[in-house]
């Protein structure tokens, strides 16, 4: 017995000395700090070909093309802008790049283009070039009119940020909100997510409120006072045309569209306080979501369209709920930190929660991990509004006010890095919504 | 326990085998033996029957010359000589019969006595057979015991080996801890090796964009291998994916641009950190 014990403690010391001798180094890395890629976008060189000769004259829209790209990684927090301006050599194509000089900046890719315009036409050819692996991992060539060199650069940033990120770019997108040009003057806005282009869909004497964008992209329901009460709208964003949905006793406000589009979650104060109803987006069919003393409102749809999230102030202070859409489940608390917690959305994963988190007086977006219920404020306030999140949950749209100003519209990163004004004139600026990614 | 059976399995084997040796050597010399002493009582009987004949080959030899002088006599004399010779040849052969019977007479005495010799040769050589035998026992005994003591001093010897065996391997195992500590921490203290894996950590950590990676819990190995510049050799070897391709692509791009990498300039160091396996959790709630 003595010798079976020998044997094997002899062979174990064998395997484990030829394990040993073959062993490799481990290290583990938890977590990362991070968070941006530095990405050098050159100026695209302009070549102006008219009837069939070069010459030198030059568009300064154009000229501002590779801004448009680079302010749109920016904006998303999970990209830096690099200086190119030391380079002496810009090139203009992905042969003949001289990846040390790169690499140098610190540069972790390269955005190089050349823009060729005939008349009122314009070609642009750009690449995106890897400066660690040494190689182009995109290059394609676009074209349009003249006029369209924001959406054709809009477009380069989707594709971009659709290659180093895994996810779609919402560079091509649109928002809306709502502008005050006086006190008896509201307008309802549409312009590219940037702030640019925008026109008025609606105008009114009375105020407009809650404008959100149906996820098909197609229409807008929004709130407007023309009754001399608060009524929803439902306006056809390519034809113009808009129906009344809800206009029952009371207020009706605070529309949510369903996932499919079809259907809206609207508040009404039809008996008494604030409740929560489900209606047709052509107004048929409503159905209340549940009875309770307590005020409900601000409803928002999971992305599966099975549960609503909304404020309620059943604890005391508002805070967020959630309940199925049949409304006969238990209703479940979902924010528990800060002492009022309101206005949620959720991203279209359905993993992160965006609200309006009351903190020390001052109201300020946050974003709570579903899965891990961690809570990151992007904002500092003091009086943030409407937070809405970008189509690809990687953004949120929201208003804010400094102390004794106007309201503006802004965009900030989930990760907080990043919180960009939006100009869309001095006026004051409220009630913002971001549409859908759409394939125009 | 079935080696040890196997072993007294062997040993019994060869016992036997060796009894079995002796015992037929023994056997075989009792019968060449044997037969060497009868040859030699065979060789005394045939002098008595050389004897015998020499007086019977005389007489036939005088006939034969009277038979001859007989063919020139007279029918008379002739039948007398025959009735003589009838005569003779009767007394003859009487004196023959007797002859004969006294022969036979002697011969079987001599048989008798020959097989009484024949019964107590036998009877000594069983004697004799049986004090071999009991002697070769003895014998047999004595090489058992001798061969017990052999196998238990074998064993002795081995088990003596085996544990010579476990004390150098025990001893170089220690030896090689000693050596490899020598080896890692060229006299320096036990750290050092986690210094340089702690330093080369924070400079990758510094680099890894988790944005990149979602909001799951997803883990990424990478394998690279250094160069004594810190500079990596080859691009790193992605052993496990997140299946998140920019998150494995964010990563890959956090090991390039950590270089180069904190190494240590002792060689016999730098070899432990030359092959690393890098284990990414960029989602792990730690921070």
């Amino acid at each position: 017995m003595l010798n079976h014990i020998h044997r094997f403690i002899f062979f174990i010391t064998l395997i484990t000395l030829s394990l040993s001798s073959h062993s490799i180094e481990v290290i583990e890395i938890l977590g990362g700090k991070a968070s941006q890629i530095p990405i050098a976008i050159t100026p695209f060189n302009e070549e102006i070909r008219t009837m069939g000769q070069v010459t030198d004259k030059k568009n300064a829209d154009l000229q501002k093309m590779h801004k448009v790209i680079a302010n749109d990684l920016e904006r998303s927090g999970l990209f830096t802008s690099l200086d190119t301006s030391g380079i002496s050599t810009i090139p203009d194509s992905d042969i003949l790049i001289n990846f040390s000089n790169w690499s140098a900046l610190q540069a972790q890719f390269l955005v190089v283009g050349k823009i060729i315009t005939i008349q009122n036409r314009l070609i642009t050819r750009w690449s995106l070039i890897d400066i660690y692996k040494e190689k182009t991992v995109l290059s394609m060539e676009f074209s349009g009119s003249k006029k369209q060199y924001r959406g054709i650069a809009h477009k380069i940033s989707d594709l971009i940020y659709k290659k180093l990120t895994g996810s779609p770019g919402v560079f091509h997108t649109r928002i809306t909100f709502v502008k005050k040009k006086s006190e008896k003057i509201y307008g309802l806005y549409v312009a590219d997510y940037d702030g640019f282009n925008q026109r008025a869909i609606v105008n009114s004497s009375q105020p407009i409120l809650s404008a959100r964008w149906s996820p098909d992209g197609e229409k807008i329901a929004y709130v407007s006072f023309e009754k001399k009460k608060p009524v929803i709208y439902v306006q056809d964003l390519n034809t113009g045309k808009r129906v009344l949905v809800a206009n029952f006793k009371g207020n009706n406000s605070a529309p949510a569209w369903s996932p499919d589009s079809k259907k809206l979650a609207i508040v009404l104060t039809y008996s008494a306080n604030s409740q929560i109803y489900i209606i047709n987006s052509d107004g048929s069919g409503i159905k209340q979501l549940m009875r309770t003393r307590s005020i409900n409102t601000e409803p928002a749809w999971s992305p599966d369209g099975k549960e609503i999230f909304f404020s309620s102030d059943r604890g005391g202070n508002p805070q967020i709920y959630k309940v199925n859409v049949d409304g006969v489940s238990d209703v479940n608390r979902v924010t528990f930190e800060g002492k009022s917690n309101l206005s949620p959305s959720l991203s279209p994963d359905g993993k992160l929660l965006l609200f309006l988190t009351q903190d020390n007086g001052k109201f300020r977006v946050a974003v709570q991990n579903l899965l891990s219920n961690q809570v990151l404020k992007l904002t500092k306030g003091p009086h943030d509004e409407s937070p809405v999140f970008s189509p690809n949950g990687h953004m949120v749209l929201f208003t804010y006010k400094d102390y004794g100003k106007t309201t503006k519209i802004g965009t900030v990163s989930i990760n907080g890095l990043k919180v960009t004004p939006l100009r869309v004139g001095s006026e004051a600026i409220q009630e913002s919504s971001w549409g859908p990614i759409t394939s125009n | 326990m079935k080696i040890i059976l196997k072993l007294q399995d062997n040993y019994d084997i060869q016992a036997n085998l060796f009894s079995f040796v002796i015992h037929f050597g023994l056997f075989i010399f009792m019968l060449v033996s044997i037969q060497w002493q009868m040859k030699d009582v065979y060789y005394s009987e045939v002098e008595l029957w050389d004897a015998m004949p020499m007086q019977v080959k005389s007489q036939p030899v005088a006939n034969k010359k009277k038979s001859a002088d007989i063919k020139k006599l007279t029918p008379k004399a002739i039948k007398k000589q025959k009735q003589l010779k009838i005569n003779e040849d009767a007394e003859i052969k009487l004196k023959k019969k007797r002859k004969a019977e006294k022969k036979a007479k002697i011969k079987r005495v001599q048989k008798q006595a020959l097989k009484q010799e024949k019964i107590e040769q036998l009877q000594k050589k069983l004697l004799e057979q049986e004090k071999i035998e009991q002697l070769q026992k003895k014998l047999l005994e004595q090489e058992k015991i001798k061969e017990i003591q052999k196998k238990l001093l074998e064993q002795e010897k081995l088990d003596k080996l085996k544990e010579s065996i476990l004390d150098q391997d025990v001893k170089k195992e220690v030896r090689i801890a000693v050596e490899a500590d020598q080896e890692l921490f060229a006299g320096s203290n036990t750290g050092e090796l986690n210094k340089f894996k702690a330093m080369i950590q924070q400079k990758i950590y510094q680099n890894v964009n988790k944005q990149l990676c979602g909001l799951d819990l997803v883990e990424l190995e990478f394998e690279i291998q250094l160069m004594p510049t810190g500079e990596l050799l080859g691009e790193p070897k992605l052993t496990q994916s997140s299946k998140i391709e920019s998150c494995d692509q964010a990563l890959e791009r956090a090991i390039l641009q950590s270089q180069p990498l904190p190494v240590p300039k002792d060689a016999k160091l730098f070899s432990k950190l030359k092959n690393l396996k890098l284990k990414f959790s960029p989602n792990a709630y730690t921070e």
